[in-house]
């Protein structure tokens, strides 16, 4: 440390959550950021306050108080509609320009938006950013001065922004003591959100939106969610998912059959299968694919590489099917079964189709 | 259409973490013993600055930070057809987080001179984070298109796809912009054997090298120093912690014949619960 270290500026405690919202729908990730960021905020004995940006929000702003927050500053632009980095910087940046004292925190969801946006705004203001934090927590930082080493100064409210490093193998802590607001990501499905309260009672206030030409560089020409006919990884119970095990691309029409057995489901694969060519990238689960939570995960032919486990860890109920009992899996998986896939999987399915024929069985298997 | 561009694209030296080679006992990279390699995300963002020059025409800038083995990594993007390449190698920059990187980064750019288009990979395989290629961008005031899988240009305007949460976006912007290249982007094609032979010439040759690959320091592309390294960066790593070993709770089920093992998965997990009715 440089041997003359200031640390943060006064602040008052306040915690600010960048909302998001899709097709004015909330992210997930912004209500669990209102839940870490409420208790970051009363812990520092200051207020949880939220932006959401966009056209036509309806009762989103409501919402957000519901889910915890004391203010919501509301900019609402036709230029808004669509997410756009420049627009949406500007807006961000100038509501933080308002503020008396700067926030203590700013938060935003490690989403493909907020992993845009958060570095814009950190450089613009000069300050600290943690990419895909994990947990979030205030703490102390002890700062012993290298020229007088008796001279110790504590300071204690800093943020403690965790994230996994070095292959998820270490936890690390990241702070950034000397500048506020202490900016940090996070990633989707690793905070709890607050169960929402319709007595819960925060301001609403409109805030300016002053968009410069050079704000509107960048064109939207078209935005394509794939809501009925994509790969709902996100939102399925049950997710069937293929790696290298599979041997080839023909293996994944068997993973679509078993997904078929269940409601609300999806298939899913490894980075390995994908970077082959064996499906598409929109089903790759993981660090650099996508993280997901269905209740049940069924990994078949996957070894459980680390980079796979953290997008998958978080399932309800792991299954494994791998014919090598030290596969890395099975050590995190619920069920796990030794054997071939194209030997457990159809009988699976036959096993499956058996039981929905014979109608009302579903109810009387042999539970304990 | 419309060329020739100038075209850069940043590159960063990464340990090898497939390799055991350098891995301490804690799990952290010892990067003095580490095999090192081209930080694979950077492989897309290569591919992508080669095309626009073969499609359009144009001349590639590899630029990278590091210590002076970085070099390596240079020379690599020289035997795939970029024309020549820039090293910022110095001690003062040791520790930097993300923004004091993307501030060496960008005196380093403004150093090299004006382009049209800037490269970077979506992350590095060693932080992870994908901040430094936006931080860049808003130094230098640039449009960005991040997440980027695809593109064409025309008449210097840059039409993109993207990923964005549960779909893409199709996106324009004039240039010069900055494009952080995503994974699904076109892999690197294989080095051409006259880029590999060529090279291999200039290393027999080093001033002629030289005219090709530079290493400059913070004096020289007149970074202020208080602003680099650990000094100029907010974050700090304070502690690490190893994440514990896992598991042990795994019901196993083998050694019988697939249908028993099924049936006894199907009795004893909740997958029943979801079948289709
Ligand atoms: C920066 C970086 C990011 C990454 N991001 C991701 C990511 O997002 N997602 C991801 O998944 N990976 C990612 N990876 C790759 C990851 O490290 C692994 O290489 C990958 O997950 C392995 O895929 P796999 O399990 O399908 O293949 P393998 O590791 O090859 O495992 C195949 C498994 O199948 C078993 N098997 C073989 N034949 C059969 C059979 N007939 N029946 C049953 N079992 C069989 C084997 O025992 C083995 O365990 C990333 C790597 C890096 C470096």
């Amino acid at each position: 440390m440089s041997e003359s270290v200031n640390l943060a500026p006064p602040s008052d405690g306040e915690v600010l959550v960048i909302a998001e919202q899709i097709l004015g729908e909330l992210q997930p990730v912004t209500l669990e950021l209102l839940g870490a960021g409420r208790y970051l905020a009363d812990k520092l004995g200051g207020k949880l306050s939220t932006v959401i940006i966009g056209h036509n929000l309806g009762d989103i702003p409501q919402k957000l108080i519901e889910y915890g927050a004391d203010t919501v500053y509301v900019a609402d632009d036709p230029e808004l509609q669509d997410y756009r980095t420049l627009s949406y910087r500007r807006v961000v940046c100038d509501l933080l320009e308002t503020f008396k004292l700067p926030p203590h925190i700013v938060l935003l969801g490690s989403t493909t938006t907020g992993r845009d946006l958060a570095p814009r705004i950190a450089a613009n203001f000069e300050t600290g950013l943690t990419a895909d934090c994990t947990e979030l927590d205030i703490g102390p930082y002890e700062h012993k001065s290298k020229v007088d080493p008796s001279k110790v100064g504590l300071y204690e409210g800093c943020l403690y922004a965790i994230r996994p490093s070095f292959g998820e193998s270490l936890k690390a802590r990241i702070l950034g003591p000397w500048k506020n607001p202490q900016m940090a990501t996070t990633r989707p499905g690793q905070m709890t959100p607050l169960a929402p309260d319709a007595n819960r009672i925060g301001k609403i206030v409109n805030i300016p939106v002053k968009l410069q030409k050079e704000d509107l560089r960048l064109v939207v020409a078209e935005t394509v969610r794939e809501v009925s006919k994509g790969v709902r990884l996100a939102e399925a119970d049950v997710i069937v998912a293929g790696g290298y095990g599979l041997g080839s691309k023909e293996g994944f029409e068997l993973m679509h059959e078993l997904a078929k057995c269940f409601e609300n489901s999806a298939v899913g694969a490894s980075r390995k299968v994908v970077d082959l060519g064996w499906i598409p990238y929109e089903h790759q689960v993981g660090q650099t694919g996508k993280t997901v939570r269905p209740k049940v995960y069924i990994a078949c032919g996957i070894s459980g590489a680390i980079q796979h486990r953290v997008g998958m860890s978080k399932s309800g109920t792991i299954i494994a099917i791998n014919k090598d009992p030290d596969a890395p899996i099975f050590k995190f998986a619920h069920h796990g079964i030794v054997g071939d896939v194209y030997q457990i999987v159809p009988e699976l399915i036959r096993q499956f189709k058996e039981k929905l024929t014979t109608k009302g069985e579903k109810t009387v298997v042999h539970t304990h | 259409m419309a060329g020739p561009y100038e075209i850069f694209v940043l590159i960063k030296q990464v340990p090898d973490q497939g390799s055991k080679a350098g891995l301490n006992p804690d799990g952290t990279i010892d990067r003095a013993k580490a095999k090192r390699m081209l930080n694979p995300f950077d492989r897309y963002a290569l591919q992508a600055a080669l095309h626009v020059k073969r499609t359009y025409g144009g001349r590639v800038t590899a630029i990278s930070m590091g210590p002076p083995p970085a070099v390596e990594i240079l020379l690599e993007a020289l035997e795939h057809g970029v024309d020549r390449g820039y090293l910022l190698s110095d001690r003062r920059l040791a520790a930097s987080d993300t923004l004091a990187t993307a501030y060496a980064l960008f005196k380093t750019v403004t150093h090299v001179g004006k382009f049209d288009l800037i490269f970077c990979g979506l992350q590095t395989t060693d932080g992870d984070t994908a901040q430094v290629g936006p931080q860049l961008a808003e130094r230098l005031s640039l449009p960005q298109v991040t997440y980027c899988e695809d593109f064409h240009l025309d008449d210097g305007r840059l039409h993109a796809r993207r990923i964005i949460e549960g779909g893409v976006q199709f996106v324009d912007c004039v240039t010069p912009a900055l494009i952080t290249v995503a994974n699904s982007y076109h892999p690197l094609a294989y080095k051409s054997f006259r880029g590999a032979w060529r090279v291999q010439q200039l290393q027999r040759n080093p001033e002629e090298l030289g005219k090709y690959i530079r290493t400059v320091d913070l004096d020289i592309i007149q970074a202020d120093p208080e602003r680099c390294g650990l000094k100029g960066s907010p974050t700090i790593v304070a502690a690490t912690e190893k994440v514990g070993e896992l598991g042990g709770n795994c019901s196993m089920y083998e050694g019988h014949a697939p249908d028993e093992l099924v049936g006894e998965l199907i009795e004893k997990s909740n997958l029943k619960e979801f079948l289709v009715a």
